[in-house]
């Protein structure tokens, strides 16, 4: 039996329970119907079954069967259980067959999906971190822009968290309309206040008319008088600012490009101004 | 001045309170995500004497002030382009501790009043009134006063306006109770309450880090605190202390790293006299390899049969890598070790796994055990 599930936490816990019973089935996973159709072109529909397309399933009902009582966490701020499969699925690399399987081995002991004990719950436990913290990155330092009244920002994430970011931004910011475009998708969120559905996805192409600001503004020089008159240069640690301001923020917004900067060379406390007599100035 | 010159000079009053001498000031979000803070002085306009602050009253110093709007205006244009999370305001003392509260309540009720769901974190000034305090919890996540130092005979030389009885350790006490009510109180908005918290000037005067240890230990049963803030002394031209020599750097992360050893792994303030010298200063050296060196007879721990807080005394575990591995049992290598976070550098003299460990110098040598 060919067992096609849907590439969401629902289709892979139900694909779980599914395999659970029936050891001997064949899975394919697929983003939706279409996806399943161009799959299985070469066999009729009627050997598949179907999981996670319609209607909603009980995915802690599903977690509580697979798993028992959920496991002690691992490590306080990891997600549970439905979280970790949410964020293994956004990864770039994510293989959702093979991530069926490996929850099925942890069956009755999810302690193992936080573990990192064995070469495959390291690589899951690793790909659930990477994704996380590319979400925590994009949450310190992206920098939307108000445009047309939406506030607005285009990310660029190796994983597909492009949705994640903007229901965290719509949150942080639930008296505007936000967008997050992230290649060709434009996730809309609080769209009520534009007419939409309160969180939308739309074609980057329909956002057109949210045109981003490259030139500084007047908000950029403020942050810069801010994030300067906090140094104390004798009691920098590069080290830890390295940490908090890593490498990859600075290709995230101009604003943690000259951050990082900051970080990298320190603050120039020499200027033009000092070469012109006081007179000039 | 303009608007970006008065918000730089109060800016820069407070970048010496900065924990972690990166850059912007942080905290920890409920989710544990760091978040980048917005941190000002209402005023730098003090009417207070304290006799190691670059704001007293009376020196001679570049002066300003945010009005409450415009403190909202500029967290919003930060709050708005996700540059910050979050706010923590302080003030120098604006003619006295109610004036300054009732302003800095009006902030905070004018951003959540414009649906302001970000971090606000109060410093109130000593002897601020109980009724404020209260509606301050109401709109702030954070709040609290500092207690500078260890006891009244200390606060009166260093902070001579203020009691430090009733204006701080009773404030203390009001916090703590407060706190308790707001966690009560279902939801809550929402909004997550934060701990205690208080801030020690660390070398202002000659009081020993036994001292400062004991009264964070107390603090902590009394008053709940969570978290200790410490503040090298860096003596400011034209106040009564510009003479005294500025406290070692290094004293003031050896401070922070004994105060977790308070907070996370349960020790006492007593338990850390052996890491103390004879005067009751910290050596330049971390305090838990200090107190791991000192009682040799205890390692090596076995990482396989070892309980919680055998873990804990080795360098290099922490509470985290310590559940890490009594989940993880058995542990077979030092590469697991690795992987659950521990520091295998500092852990490997004082660990054995399935009785291997490493040779020391003494048993090299063929002396003891």
């Amino acid at each position: 039996m060919i067992v096609a599930f849907r590439e969401n936490v629902e289709g892979v816990l139900l694909a779980c329970k599914e395999l659970i019973d029936h050891p001997d089935i064949v899975l394919i996973s697929a983003k939706d119907r279409d996806e399943v159709k161009a799959k299985m072109e070469f066999s009729g529909p009627d050997d598949i079954t179907l999981l996670g397309f319609r209607g909603a399933a009980d995915t802690t009902g599903i977690v509580r069967v697979l798993f028992g009582r959920q496991a002690q966490k691992i490590f306080r701020r990891d997600p549970d259980i439905e979280g970790y499969i949410s964020l293994v699925l956004r990864h770039r690399s994510s293989r959702p067959v093979e991530l069926v399987r490996f929850l099925c081995s942890c069956r009755d002991n999810a302690e193992l999906l936080y573990s990192g004990k064995g070469a495959i719950a390291k690589k899951y436990y690793d790909i659930m971190r990477d994704v996380s913290r590319s979400y925590h990155r994009l949450c310190m330092f992206a920098r939307p822009f108000p445009v047309n009244g939406v506030l607005s920002v285009k990310v660029d994430s190796p994983h597909r968290i492009g949705d994640l970011f903007c229901r965290w931004l719509a949150r942080k910011n639930p008296d505007l309309p936000v967008s997050v475009i992230e290649g060709d998708i434009a996730w809309i969120g609080n769209g009520g206040h534009v007419g939409l559905e309160h969180f939308a996805k739309i074609p980057s192409s329909s956002a057109g008319s949210l045109e981003f600001s490259s030139k500084i503004d007047e908000v950029d020089d403020m942050w810069d008088i801010y994030y300067d008159s906090q140094v104390i240069h004798k009691r920098r640690n590069k080290k830890h600012a390295k940490q908090l301001q890593p490498k990859e923020s600075a290709s995230m917004s101009r604003m943690s490009e000259r951050d990082r900067y900051k970080v990298e060379r320190g603050i120039v406390s020499c200027t033009l101004d000092n070469f012109i007599p006081e007179k000039e100035v | 001045m303009t608007l970006m010159e008065r918000m730089r000079v109060l800016s820069e009053g407070t970048k010496y309170d900065s924990c972690n001498q990166s850059a912007v000031c942080h905290a920890f979000g409920p989710d544990g995500r760091c978040i980048q803070l917005y941190k000002t002085l209402m005023t730098n306009a003090c009417s207070g004497e304290c006799t190691y602050c670059p704001n007293r009253c009376g020196r001679d110093a570049l002066r300003a002030t945010l009005s409450p709007e415009e403190i909202v205006r500029i967290t919003w244009s930060f709050y708005r382009r996700n540059t910050i999370e979050g706010l923590f305001l302080s003030s120098g003392v604006i003619g006295d501790a109610e004036r300054t509260a009732e302003q800095q309540l009006e902030v905070a009720r004018l951003l959540r009043s414009q649906g302001f769901t970000g971090y606000i974190h109060i410093r109130v000034m000593p002897g601020t009134p109980k009724y404020l305090l209260e509606q301050i919890a109401d709109c702030a996540n954070k709040f609290g006063v500092n207690a500078e130092t260890t006891s009244s005979v200390n606060y009166s030389e260093i902070c001579p306006n203020f009691d430090y009885q009733s204006d701080v350790l009773q404030r203390l006490q009001w916090t703590r109770d407060l706190i308790k009510i707001k966690r009560r109180e279902a939801g809550f908005g929402g909004r997550v309450i934060g701990a205690n918290d208080t801030q020690f000037v660390v070398g202002a005067l000659q009081e020993s880090d036994r001292e400062i240890i004991g009264t964070v230990d107390s603090f902590m049963d009394r008053y709940e605190l969570r978290r200790p803030y410490f503040m090298s002394f860096d003596p400011v031209p034209s106040t009564p202390l510009e003479n005294n020599d500025p406290s070692p750097l290094w004293r003031e992360v050896r401070l922070y790293q004994t105060s977790y050893l308070l907070k996370d792994y349960g020790l006492r303030a007593s338990d850390l006299d052996p890491v103390l010298d004879d005067n009751g200063f910290l050596f330049d050296a971390d305090p838990k390899m200090l107190l791991a060196s000192c009682s040799p007879e205890m390692f090596p721990v076995d990482i396989n049969s070892a309980g919680r807080d055998a873990l804990l005394r080795v360098p290099g575990i922490g509470p985290v890598g310590a559940d890490r591995i009594i989940r993880s049992r058995p542990v077979s290598s030092e590469k697991e070790l690795s992987r659950m976070g521990v520091v295998l550098a500092r852990a490997r003299p004082f660990i054995e796994i399935n009785g291997k460990k490493q040779t020391n110098l003494f048993s090299f040598a063929g002396v003891g055990a």
